[in-house]
Order: structure tokens, then sequence, then C-alpha cells
């Protein structure tokens, strides 16, 4: 092997090495959340603590999955935790889908057509829209929640899951039309002129050629919206308060209130919470990128 | 031919055997009518859930407001202003939420750089480094904050164990009822969740400069560093500029990474004003001092994001076109 050779060999398990360090690092937190959402109750407390479970057990998840009430051993007494009964995980997990599903379908809706409109026709304030959008992705969430509170007293959908469904709306509607605006732009219009000259008609070309075309953006805003309405917690908490109408985020910090903090379950809790959106990430991941290349890196 | 193409995906029949029976389905309508049609949605909604919070926002904070007793509602002119200037917690939450601000933005963008030049690099394997090293940012901030209460607790977490077993420190430390470690906390929770997205920002722009910069600099005789200043970082510089100005924004008002792990505390030592502006408006039920708070925040978000606007140069094509 020649010294040239040697060096380079060195430099690459170096960058290897730097690549591990920090990757390991970064993960830690999930990786020890894993680790000890798989311990009995002992093993959590244990020191040394262990990074793999000697004995893996999945109680904390058959306790989330299943809804079985929570008790620790104070002598020979099973005492109840007095946090947040854990049967109605399955519940709120429910709730947060519905909620994430039915304002991502609302906010890719109404922004993939206004961006169609936008981007397409002449007329008066059209190119206001895209200014209006990203002021509006720059407003917290805590300045929109007490106005929007308000109205859902008067339109008597608090603690209804619909109230928080149109409140998201107003945490990603400005962000998806701002990137569906910056996608459709970028779409060659003489691909419709094409097809509107063969005879299609507006809406046909909107359907067969726009939406395929823009599949990607849609994508990438979709992926946006639903991480935003999942990981809420400040709506959800100002919104909803009975037990049944909980989202996950809401509720699982529930668990902390009791007079005893059950660890292994509320870890088990963050890694069911995080597997779907583990799931969406590793699926889309390339639109992920795609998104932020058209929303936060323009110009 | 390129309707085919995109016909194919969505409905199988070739065209233009379908096209009488679509034009059924379709009314030919004027590209008027379907212009304003596909924009009516967006202003309803628009104007709904984006102009009007922001304007009811403004003129709650003119109102003494209690949502338990909304009948006693009064216009009070600036008093909600004059509380909160002359509130010394008001000023506390200020500067608290400006250091968490200013070192959260320093630490990520300068490991958001290094981390982007890490992983800018043809190298087997690469892609799965990536994906793991941009995953915090999509894990939700409740779960991050329920982590860092579990790794960070002074008895029985795992960093003090790792700190005192390899004899760093001697005593536990305790990260989060003590206010100059709360602070460190919060902190490193929002460096840990936002990284990632200075990465990714930075990793996208880094992928376009092109490679004839740096085999000229090569040529030149220029070593890693030099080429690193002379070439990458002025390549960088538009787009860390965008990106600093957008983290300032946001982190500055940020609520849930600091409420869900302090809940502010200990005692008020991690308060910023959406904290403040949230327990004004919740615990102390005064959701026009809670206004008043959201009014200051929105004007300095409206400098960031016109300094935003001019930096980045958003517009300046539209205008042209």
């Amino acid at each position: 092997m020649n010294p040239d050779r040697a060096h380079r060999m060195l430099g690459l398990a170096a960058t290897y090495l730097v690549l591990l360090a920090t990757t390991f690092l970064v993960c830690f937190p999930l990786i020890w959340a894993l680790s000890t959402s798989l311990k009995g109750k002992a093993e959590i407390f244990a020191t040394p603590p262990t990074l793999i479970p000697h004995e893996p057990t999945i109680d904390n998840y058959k306790a989330l999955i299943t809804g079985r009430p929570q008790y620790f051993q104070s002598g020979s007494e099973r005492v109840a935790t007095g946090s947040a009964p854990a049967e109605f995980f399955g519940r709120w997990f429910l709730n947060s889908i519905i909620v994430t599903v039915g304002s991502t379908l609302i906010s890719i809706a109404v922004s993939t057509l206004a961006a169609y409109s936008i981007t397409r026709f002449r007329y008066f304030g059209r190119r206001i829209v895209p200014y209006l959008s990203i002021l509006g992705y720059m407003v917290p969430s805590i300045i929109f929640v007490f106005p929007l509170f308000l109205v859902m007293v008067r339109l008597e959908l608090t603690d209804n899951l619909l109230s928080l469904i149109l409140g998201y709306v107003s945490l990603t509607l400005p962000f998806c039309m701002w990137l569906m605006w910056a996608f459709m732009r970028s779409i060659p219009i003489e691909i419709e002129e094409a097809a509107l000259i063969d005879g299609a008609t507006r809406l046909q070309v909107f359907r067969d050629v726009v939406i395929p075309t823009a599949l990607p953006g849609i994508i990438a805003a979709a992926i946006f919206s639903i991480i935003v309405s999942w990981n809420d917690y400040l709506f959800g908490r100002v919104f909803l308060n009975s037990l049944d109408n909980l989202t996950l985020t809401v509720g699982v910090m529930l668990f902390f209130e009791g007079t005893h903090v059950d660890w292994g379950l509320l870890m088990a809790a963050c890694v069911l919470m995080t597997v779907p959106m583990a799931v969406l990430f590793m699926a889309l991941q390339r639109h992920l990128v795609t998104g932020f290349g058209a929303g936060a890196v323009k110009g | 031919m390129l309707i085919d193409t995109g016909a194919g995906r969505g409905s199988p029949p070739p065209l233009p055997a379908s096209r009488s029976s679509a034009r059924r389905w379709f009314p030919e309508l004027s590209d008027n009518t379907v212009g304003l049609l596909f924009i009516a949605p967006f202003i309803v909604t628009g104007l709904f859930f984006m102009v009007y919070p922001v304007i009811e926002a403004v003129r709650m904070a003119f109102f003494s407001y209690n949502p338990l007793r909304p009948e006693v509602t009064r216009y009070v002119g600036l008093a909600n202003f004059q509380f909160i200037l002359s509130d010394p917690l008001f000023w506390d939450a200020f500067l608290q939420g400006t250091v968490w601000t200013l070192l959260s933005i320093l630490f990520q963008t300068l490991l958001g750089v290094s981390i982007a030049l890490l992983l800018n690099r043809t190298l087997p394997g690469i892609a799965v480094f990536r994906g793991l090293l941009l995953f915090p940012y999509i894990v939700p901030t409740v779960v991050i904050a329920l982590i860092w209460r579990w790794i960070f607790n002074p008895e029985i977490g795992v960093v003090n164990y790792a700190l005192i077993a390899t004899g760093l420190v001697d005593t536990p430390i305790y990260w989060l009822s003590t206010p100059d470690m709360a602070m460190a906390s919060t902190i490193l929770l929002n460096v840990w969740k936002y990284t990632p997205f200075v990465v990714i920002c930075v990793l996208a722009r880094l992928q376009s400069v092109p490679q004839e910069l740096y085999d000229a600099a090569r040529v030149d005789g220029a070593g890693a560093f030099r080429r690193f200043l002379d070439v990458t970082l002025p390549q960088l510089r538009e787009v860390l500029i965008v990106v600093v100005v957008f983290r300032t924004i946001w982190t500055f008002n940020k609520f849930e990474e600091i409420y869900l792990l302090t809940k502010g505390g200990p005692g008020t030592s991690t308060f910023n004003l959406a904290v403040y502006s949230f327990e004004q408006s919740i615990a102390s039920l005064k959701l026009g001092v809670g206004a008043a708070t959201g009014v200051v925040m929105m004007v300095m978000l409206l400098i960031g994001s016109i300094v935003y606007l001019r930096v980045s140069g958003f517009g300046r094509e539209e205008a042209g076109a």
C-alpha cells in the first residue's frame, strides 16, 4: 500500500468515525427512550443503567395498547398512580390521526387550488397572496390561539375535534400556500397551453396535467402540515378538556400529573407517538428536502 | 401526447375516447370563472384563519377581557401596554427570551454548518447518516421534552450518571431546577431539535456550489481550510443570513419548547414572552394583557420579516416579470 493511499484510507476512517459519533450523540435521546420503554420496572432504576435491556419486555406497550390501569407497588399494596389513565391512549391516538388528516386535507386542497389560480390568471391582488402567506407563516401559534379559541366558543365547538381541525388550518395553510405557489410557478405553462390547444378544458388540464406535475410539491406541503398538526400541543391544550377528546400530545403530558411518574410507560408512549412520523419521514424523505428547497431556502 | 402522460396516471382510458364523458363532468367554464372559483376557498379560509385572528389579537390588546366573565369586557385603551411595560416580569421574560434565542441560534448555526459540511460528500452509506441526522426535526416537542426530563433527571437520569461515572462532576447537576441549568437545558433542547433545519438548508446550498470553483482554488494551491474560507463561506453567505433571520424570529416566539420542559421555571427563570403571554392569559385570566404581549411580539416579528424580505430578495423577480 503506498503512503498516499494509506493517508486517504486514514482520512476516510476518520470521517466515518466522526459521522458515527455525531449520529450516536444526536440519536442517543431517542435510543435511550426506546431502551427505557423496553425495560421492566426494576431495570429502569438499575445502576449502572443498561443501554440494551437484559430482560426486554413489552409490558409498557401492552399497557398502553390494551389500556390496562397502572399501579405501583408500595410494600404489599398496589396503589393507583393517580396519573391520567393509560386506557385513553388508543383513543388519543385516533383523535390525533383524525385531526391531522382533517386539517391537512383542508390546507392542501385550498392551497393547491389557490396556487394554480394566482400563477395562471391575472387579476388584482394576486401578488399579495405569497407575501401574506409568508407573514402568516411567521406568526407564532401563541398569537393565533386565543382569538381562535373565542371563535370556537361562539361556534360552540370547544372540546370538539372539529375545533382543532379548523384551528390547525391557521398553522398549516400559510406555509402550504407559500410552498404550492413556489412550486406552481416553476411548472412550465407551455405543457398546459399545448393541452388547451388540443381541446382539453381548464378543469381537465388541471386534473390530468397540473396535479400530476405538482405532486412532489403537494406531498412536501402535506408532510409539513402533518408534522405541524401531529406535534402541536398548545392548540390542543387550550381547545380541548375532556379526557375522551384529547390528542396524544396533550394526553401524554397528563401522565406526568400523578404522584408517581411511570417512566417506562411514558417512554413507550413517546416511542409510539414518534413512530408514525418516523415512517412518514423515511418513506418521503426526498420530498421533505424538496419542501425546504422550495420554501425555506428560496432566494 | 403530453396529456396522455398525465391521463395515464389518473384515468386509464385514452383521452380521445373519454373526452365526451369528461366534458359532461367538467362543464366548460371560462378561464375567469375557473380563476375565481379556485381562489375563493383561499380567500374565505385565509380571511377567517389568518387575517381575522391577527386583527382580533390586536383588538383584544385594548380591552380588559376575562374569559370566564365575558360580560364585563371593556375598552381600556393603552392600559394593558402600560401594565406589561411596568411589569418587571415582562422585562425579565424579554431578556431571558433574548439570551435563549441568541445562544440557540449561535449553536444551531455553528453545528448546522459543521454537520452539513460533514454530510456533503459522496461516501457509501452517507444517505443513512443524512436521514438519521435530520430525524430530530420531526420528533414531536412533547416527546423531546419528556425524554429530556427523563435523561436529565437529577437522581436517576442517565446524563448525570454518565457525568459522575466518568468523574466530570462530583455531585449531581440539578438540570431543571436551578435557573442557569434550566436555561441551558432548554437551549440544548432547542439546538437538538432545530439544528437539522439549518443542516437541510445549508446542505441544499452546498450541493449547488459549482465544482469548478473548488478545482480552480486547488490549482491555485489552496488547502482545505482556505478553500472553505474563500469558496464555501462566500457561497453560503446568503442562505446563512436567511436561515439566521428566520430562526431568530421563530425561536424568539417559541412557546412549547420552554413550557413543556420547565413551565418557565424554576420560578420564572426561563420565561420568554410567549410563556409570559400564555401565563397572563390562562393563569391570570387577563386575555387583554396576553394579547398586548402578543402585539409586542408581532411588532418585533414584523421588523424581522422586513429584514428577511430585504435580504432574501423575495418578490424581486416578481416585480421584474
